[in-house]
């Protein structure tokens, strides 16, 4: 297990690597001007575009901006990202606890109702419950995440006035940064009950639950679905068969005999859906202000801040290659057939 | 599955009907009495005074943090009031010496930093000094080294910084008990106006103390032309005499926070706190106003009509703004390489040769064709003008009465008949019209333009491009684009900052354009150094007419707006502000 895990852990840096060359070469199509637009924030600056080139070596053979660049990270300064103001780990500290705050609020609920809703839609077949599963998750999937997050601050916030975006409200966010409060993990909610200030963890929360609500809605369907057909692929297996011949209560076949070995396909859905939801949800993001790290990788992207973009790629990166981990970890979990070898 | 498509659609129905359904509260208590909630779409670039050249960065330290030994009186552009000093230079209280060269400003006194310290003539002196020398590439130190040492740059081709710029400045910049005098290369006109923009004081002990230039040549080396904008010990700190002190620039959350200063040498400021927040979506933006969550909100011209009629909602309409856009066209496009902007690259009916904007009336042609109404009335819902040159209408040095281009066909067909001896007018011609690729009001003069040459002639074809931001700055540089739309807007108020990057030869605009005129050169030089009002207008009507008999670029003055909470009290506008003056303003 602990060789497996190690050969995984080799994995990353090959990765790494293989990520930030991808973006170098295809920085290669760019003019070195298109590069230098990050730097450009006012048209009035255009004359010193050709000094802005020569200051950051942007016209430099894009072997050797890699070479420097690798040579800057080997000492661990993954460089400035103009769009965040702020240098590059600097930025992926500071955006990355919300994401992860954000991530686990919406994970829980997503795994709870999308197990609990296929396995009931499963069990229940071409029942009221499995037809009411079903037109829930088409309806959801149907419409895109940026109209169910507006339509979930403009009923939320705009009319009912319950989830406002951003962080924190404004009389919390200046509690927060005055000296009395001491932010220990980034994650509000949890520094919130650490200080204990239940007030803080309650706004926190409020702020929280226009996001929660359009990734669990976004996210579910797939969940339902994949559970759903899982669990009737095992229903029909003959120790399900035996277990029910057994004379088991119903309950014990449906949560232990079946539920545990539909899960596999079930965990490889969820480890991508918690490493896309780490890896950043742009448009939540974006629709409701809240200062995560997807929302700074898409800007960074838009305007080609090079450091930022590659940064942010290493980090995803990193992150789809634990994911993975985590992911292959539970399947020797659920599944002892599965070797880890 | 019809019932199911029924279930969405009923779920659809109700969502929008909830939404319709009805407003906010009406007459909603202040949010915050006492804090002023902005919230734009751009980050700042850096709170460095020396080092932003942004709206989005001055907007919140100027005259809030930092303040100018001059300010500008009310809402007009060119008079002036003392901020710092005592009062306002002129030759005839001494101010302007008689050759109009120095400038001597005494310092009010007893006026106190941020942190306590009394404000000196020294202070003033390391300021000036630290925004020339800090001359970053691209940033804005060149409005001071212009006029008081006659360069752009402090530092030669190969990027060394020249070190007899600094034993000259400091010649220059001089103190004396709380005066500051400060002598120029030659008489340079708009002075006064850049000293109420540029001027701005920081703590000087402070600053030394923070890490920051020592105030000597030596420390020049890590003054000069910072890597990054974190080089700068002034990025996200500040210590000046404004009536609000910098308490936090928070980039996770994307805001700065300001907060009254009650050592403030006038009364202190009526609102506690000013937060200038970024929300880069205008959904939730909108929101936030409606709920007023934001007190001032940014608006682009599009998204206008849905903020208004919002209860509690103000909109402010027609500002004069020192912005000019132009409609730019190239005399010598750049072809290497390829160009497919240019078609064939020949007169054949299928592209245009490089040189094809150097004919005057091809020029001349576009003009008399472009349909100036419908540009203003469809693509900027009115709310703008044409303009008769690059001075923006209501500036020093505009001529209202000079004559200017009209829509007007038989015009325009005139002369592209003339243009290369006919054979514009035989042959036809194909080119693009460029555009960055989001900006809608360009999308669409460009479109009207399109229409309109197309109409004069089957054989006149016209592409409409966007691009994206980054590419639009890589082939304008380039000179690869043969026309273009962008604006400039003012660095300071003064009619040599329009002049200068529309026509001299090595101006912005008009270098990309190809543009080279030796006489309109001697007359922007002439005009900056000209102190006598009279004559210096002359020169400016001159500059405008050929402005006017040589076109190379066709203007339009926008107007702008401010789009605010009723409850906001003292907002008052100056086209020459890069965001509200907060000092004073209040909610109630």
């Amino acid at each position: 297990m602990a060789t497996y895990i190690g050969r995984r852990l080799i994995l990353l840096p090959v990765v790494a690597f293989g990520v930030t060359l991808l973006i170098f070469a295809l920085l290669q199509f760019l003019a070195p001007e298109m590069r230098a637009a990050a730097f450009i924030t006012n048209p009035n600056q255009l004359n010193a575009l050709p000094a802005i080139i020569e200051k950051y070596g942007l016209d430099q053979p894009v072997h050797v901006q890699y070479w420097n660049w690798l040579r800057e990270v080997a000492r661990g300064n993954m460089g400035w990202s103009q769009t965040a103001r702020q240098p590059v780990t600097q930025a992926i500290r500071s955006f990355f606890p919300a994401t992860l705050e954000l991530t686990v609020y919406s994970f829980v609920p997503i795994m709870l109702i999308g197990v609990w809703l296929g396995t009931a839609a499963a069990v229940h077949r071409d029942r009221l419950i499995d037809h009411i599963s079903r037109v829930f998750s088409i309806s959801f999937r149907s419409l895109p995440s940026f109209v169910w997050g507006l339509l979930i601050l403009m009923v939320g916030y705009g009319r009912l006035n319950w989830f406002p975006p951003g962080r924190l409200s404004l009389e919390a966010d200046l509690f927060v940064r005055s000296g009395a409060f001491r932010p220990y993990t980034g994650l509000m909610t949890v520094d919130a009950l650490l200080n204990g200030e239940l007030w803080i963890w309650g706004d926190a929360v409020r702020h929280l639950m226009g996001p929660v609500l359009t990734l669990t809605i976004i996210s579910i369907a797939l969940l339902v679905r994949i559970t759903r057909s899982s669990m009737l692929e095992v229903l029909r297996q003959d120790y399900v068969r035996t277990a029910r011949a057994k004379g088991l209560a119903e309950r014990v076949v449906i949560n232990v005999h079946a539920r545990k070995n539909a899960l596999i396909p079930v965990i490889t859905l969820s480890s991508l859906t918690f490493v896309g939801l780490l890896g950043g949800v742009v448009i939540t993001e974006t629709i409701f202000n809240f200062p995560g790290i997807g929302r700074w990788g898409a800007f960074a992207a838009q305007q080609l801040d090079i450091p930022g973009v590659t940064g942010f790629a290493m980090f995803v990166a990193a992150l789809t290659v634990l994911g993975n981990l985590a992911a292959d970890i539970l399947y020797a979990y659920f599944d002892p057939r599965v070797r880890l070898q | 599955m019809t019932w199911t498509r029924k279930f969405v659609a009923l779920l659809t129905c109700a969502l929008i009907l909830t939404l319709l359904g009805g407003g906010v509260a009406q007459g909603q208590a202040v949010r915050n009495p006492d804090t002023l909630v902005l919230v734009r779409f751009g980050d700042p670039e850096s709170l460095d005074p020396a080092y932003a050249y942004d709206t989005a960065s001055s907007e919140i330290f100027l005259w809030h943090v930092y303040e100018t030994l001059i300010f500008f009186n009310g809402g007009s552009t060119g008079a002036f009031v003392p901020m710092l000093a005592t009062e306002v230079p002129t030759v005839a209280n001494g101010g302007i010496s008689r050759d109009g060269k120095t400038y001597t400003f005494k310092l009010r006194q007893g006026v106190k930093f941020h942190d306590g310290t009394t404000m000196t003539a020294e202070d003033v002196k390391y300021s000036l000094l630290r925004f020339m020398f800090m001359d970053r590439d691209g940033g804005p130190s060149w409005i001071l080294l212009a006029p008081i040492l006659g360069v752009d740059v402090t530092r030669d081709d190969k990027g060394n910084l020249d070190q007899s710029l600094f034993a000259r400045a400091n010649q220059q910049i001089k103190t004396s008990g709380n005066t500051i005098s400060i002598t120029l290369k030659e008489p340079y006109a708009p002075f006064l106006s850049i000293m109420a923009q540029w001027s701005m004081v920081v703590n000087r002990r402070w600053a030394i103390a923070q890490g920051d230039w020592n105030g000597t040549a030596a420390g020049l080396r890590t003054l000069n032309n910072p890597a990054k904008p974190e080089d700068t010990k002034l990025f996200d700190k500040g210590n000046g005499t404004g009536p609000f002190r910098l308490v936090q620039w928070d980039r996770q959350n994307r805001q700065a926070i300001l907060e009254r200063f009650d050592g403030y040498w006038r009364a202190p400021a009526k609102l506690r706190r000013v937060i200038y927040r970024v929300v880069e979506d205008f959904g939730p933006r909108r929101l936030m106003l409606q709920q007023g969550d934001a007190d001032i909100v940014s608006v682009n011209r599009v998204e206008q009509s849905q903020v208004e009629g919002l209860p509690g909602v103000r909109v402010v309409d027609d500002l004069p703004q020192l912005v000019v856009t132009g409609i730019y066209m190239n005399l010598k496009i750049d072809t290497t390489g390829g160009n497919p902007d240019v078609g064939s690259g020949r007169l054949d009916g299928n592209g245009v040769p490089p040189d094809f904007f150097a004919d005057v009336n091809v020029r001349r042609g576009v003009a008399y064709a472009f349909d100036y109404a419908t540009a203003i009335r469809d693509c900027n819902r009115g709310k703008a003008a044409v303009n008769k040159g690059p001075i923006p209408n209501g500036m020093f040095g505009y001529n209202p009465n000079q004559p200017w281009y009209t829509t007007d066909r038989a015009r325009a067909e005139a002369a592209f008949r003339e243009a290369r001896g006919g054979q514009v007018w035989a042959n036809g011609f194909k080119f693009t019209i460029a555009f960055n690729s989001g900006n809608t009001t360009r999308q669409c003069m460009a479109q009207v333009l399109k229409t309109n040459l197309e109409a004069l002639n089957p054989k006149f074809k016209v592409d409409v491009r966007g691009v994206t931001w980054a590419q639009y700055l890589s082939l304008y540089r380039q000179s690869k684009l043969p026309m273009w739309i962008i604006g400039w807007a003012a660095d300071y108020p003064d009619p040599d900052n329009f002049v200068t990057p529309f026509m001299h030869s090595t101006g912005t605009y008009a270098k990309a354009q190809g543009y080279s005129n030796p006489q309109v050169d001697k007359l922007i030089q002439d005009a900056r150094n000209e102190t006598d009002p009279a004559k210096r207008r002359a020169i400016y009507f001159q500059l405008m007419r050929i402005a006017y008999e040589d076109p190379i670029t066709l203007y339009l003055q926008p107007t702008g707006f401010i789009v605010m909470r009723n409850w906001v009290r003292g907002w008052y506008n100056n086209p020459a502000f890069f965001g509200p003056y907060v000092y004073p303003m209040s909610k109630q």
